[in-house]
């Protein structure tokens, strides 16, 4: 007997969990260990420990590549996060709140949402070069696109009473959107916001492929070029790790700042 | 078309001037249509309204269910239906001033208070403090010891740094009505604010609402389907028919307040209860179904 709305004791919850892992590890040990998949398609967990603990410090060199080319890719991903924030939230909020202004840019953001961002990148390449400035662009394409459209349906979900009462009050149009609609779209718009974010990581690589130049995505293209497999399993359980990580940091953040939400 | 009307505000008094005790309202033949949900023309929800308010007295607004008395209460000085011309004819006056949109002398507490969950209870009941009309009208100072003295009229004055979510149905509608009379508004609008209230909280938000009003009398409409909450509270008690809806009846009560359940059980007023009942539940179906109690 089970029921959609009665939540798992967290014991039971934890045990699924663990199961369907260890599930996976286990036939990722069985396929390794008994040679039915050959180590340059599928490398064994345990050569996969040995590729991440050489990146993690190469005692030869004295460095430590893994360190590196995460900081990079933090960096990137961060400087991108500010400015997807700083640009696209107010333009969702305006979106959102202005009827006309939706009209206007809805045609040139709507659409986006499904565009293969992808393939816009030669085209940033021909048009920003190689470097930062091309990456970090990309990365807030990507997002953005996702963002703004977010915000804005975040604004249009509050209900219109918090508008009527507000307006009732003697609040002009743009006081009853900052005094009540926006406050109320807040926890909306921050879902937004940590949706953009994991989008980013998930674009990170694309945008370090091209002119392989330090971060994890470049970490990864050089392995595969080398062929070897552990070490683009390391690259991508890193970034898997790291989207986790934000993704939870961002998660608490949230309910730390809007703790009324949930009622 | 709707732009206009819905941003049109009335504003009879200078920031600093002083308000008269009361305003007086008139409403005269005024009707409204509704464009019908299935788009096939329109719908007369009120048809041809007379009615003078001019003393701070608390007039009840009662009728059947749908029979537009919000939309009426709405005309009366608070933000008019979007999209729809408002009202479609005749004319509202405020002190002699006609009025087309929220009126700043009127505040309306609905039902479903809308307490911002996020803010404190103080910071609910200062709430209008944050917009530029009342900042300009009310000294800082002020404010404070009007949301003060508010908050200790409600009852709430030890509540005050909590959260809407941490109080009950009756304490969040407390601090809608706190915020609504920390503004001293002439024109007190309610839309079957206790509505949602269990019938021993409503009795205690009915007697809070009496001392209030006494000690800052101003005009209050009060819309209601308790046809006892009605007979409680008003000097005047104003009876729609369904829509589209004319005023059928209009009782005026001189009983003073708190009325006693002896006053309520006396034959006049057990009449008066039994004819408004019948007005609201015989003129649902145009009188070809009788009630009885
Ligand atoms: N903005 C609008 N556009 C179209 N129809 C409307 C609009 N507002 C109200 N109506 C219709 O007008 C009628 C009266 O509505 P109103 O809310 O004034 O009634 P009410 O007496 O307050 O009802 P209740 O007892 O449910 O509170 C209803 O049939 C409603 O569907
Ligand atoms: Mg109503």
């Amino acid at each position: 007997m089970w029921n959609p709305y009665d939540p798992l004791p967290a014991r039971q919850r934890r045990a699924y969990g663990f199961a369907s892992v260890a599930l996976v590890l286990g036939v990722w040990t069985v396929l390794t260990a008994g040679s039915l998949v050959p180590p340059s398609k599928l490398p064994s967990i345990v050569q996969c420990g040995a590729a991440f603990a050489r990146l993690a410090w190469d005692p030869e060199r004295g460095e430590s590549l893994l360190l590196q080319a995460t900081t990079w890719s933090l960096l990137r991903v961060f400087v991108a996060s500010v400015l997807v924030v700083a640009i696209g939230v107010p333009m969702g909020i305006l979106m959102g709140a202005e009827p006309r202004i939706n009209a206007f840019l809805s045609p040139l953001v709507d659409p986006l949402r499904s565009a293969p961002v992808v393939a816009i990148l030669p085209i940033l390449v021909m048009w920003l070069g190689i470097g930062e400035t091309m990456k970090i662009v990309f990365l807030f394409i990507g997002a953005v696109v996702f963002l703004v459209p977010m915000v804005r349906d975040a604004m249009q979900a509050v209900s219109q009473q918090h508008w009527i009462a507000a307006r009732d009050l003697g609040a002009t149009p743009w006081e009853a959107v900052r005094h009540a609609v926006y406050p109320m779209a807040k926890p909306r718009i921050m879902d937004a916001i940590i949706v953009a974010v994991s989008v980013m990581w998930t674009y990170i690589t694309v945008a370090e492929y091209v002119n392989a130049d330090r971060g994890l995505g470049q970490l990864i293209s050089i392995a595969r070029r080398q062929s070897a497999m552990d070490k683009v399993f390391v690259g991508i359980g890193v970034i898997i790790a790291l989207a986790l990580v934000t993704y939870s940091l961002m998660r608490a953040l949230k309910r730390a700042l809007y703790p009324w939400e949930s009622e | 078309m709707s732009e206009a009307q819905q941003a049109e505000r009335t504003n009879d008094r200078a920031p600093n001037e002083e308000p008269a005790s009361f305003l007086d309202v008139t409403v005269s033949q005024v009707v409204q249509e509704y464009p019908r949900p299935d788009g096939e023309g329109v719908q007369r929800i009120l048809d041809g309204i007379d009615l003078e308010l001019n003393a701070p007295t608390i007039n009840m607004l009662l009728g059947p269910s749908g029979c537009g008395k919000s939309t009426l209460l709405r005309l009366l000085g608070g933000v008019r239906p979007i999209g729809v011309k408002s009202p479609t004819s005749g004319e509202v006056r405020i002190g002699g001033v006609p009025c087309n949109g929220p009126h700043d002398e009127a505040v309306m507490v609905f039902q479903r208070y809308a307490n911002r969950p996020d803010l404190t209870v103080y910071e609910n009941v200062a709430f209008p403090f944050r917009l530029k009309l009342w900042r300009a009208r009310v000294p800082p100072a002020e404010q404070e010891t009007r949301v003060q003295e508010m908050l200790e009229a409600v009852g709430l004055a030890d509540k005050a740094e909590l959260r809407p979510s941490q109080l009950s149905g009756g304490q969040n509608q407390r601090v809608a009505l706190a915020r609504a009379l920390v503004l001293r508004p002439r024109i007190l609008l309610m839309d079957e604010p206790f509505g949602a209230l269990d019938a021993q909280t409503r009795e205690e938000m009915q007697r809070l609402l009496i001392d209030l009003w006494k000690a800052q009398k101003c005009i209050v409409v009060f819309v209601t389907h308790d046809v006892t909450e009605a007979l409680l509270l008003g000097d005047r008690v104003l009876v729609l028919s369904a829509s589209p809806a004319t005023i059928v009846d209009d009782f005026r009560i001189d009983e003073p307040r708190p009325r006693s359940d002896a006053w309520l059980m006396s034959t006049p007023v057990v009449q008066m209860k039994d004819r408004i009942l019948q007005r609201l539940h015989g003129s649902k179906s145009h009188g070809q179904v009788r009630v009885s109690f």
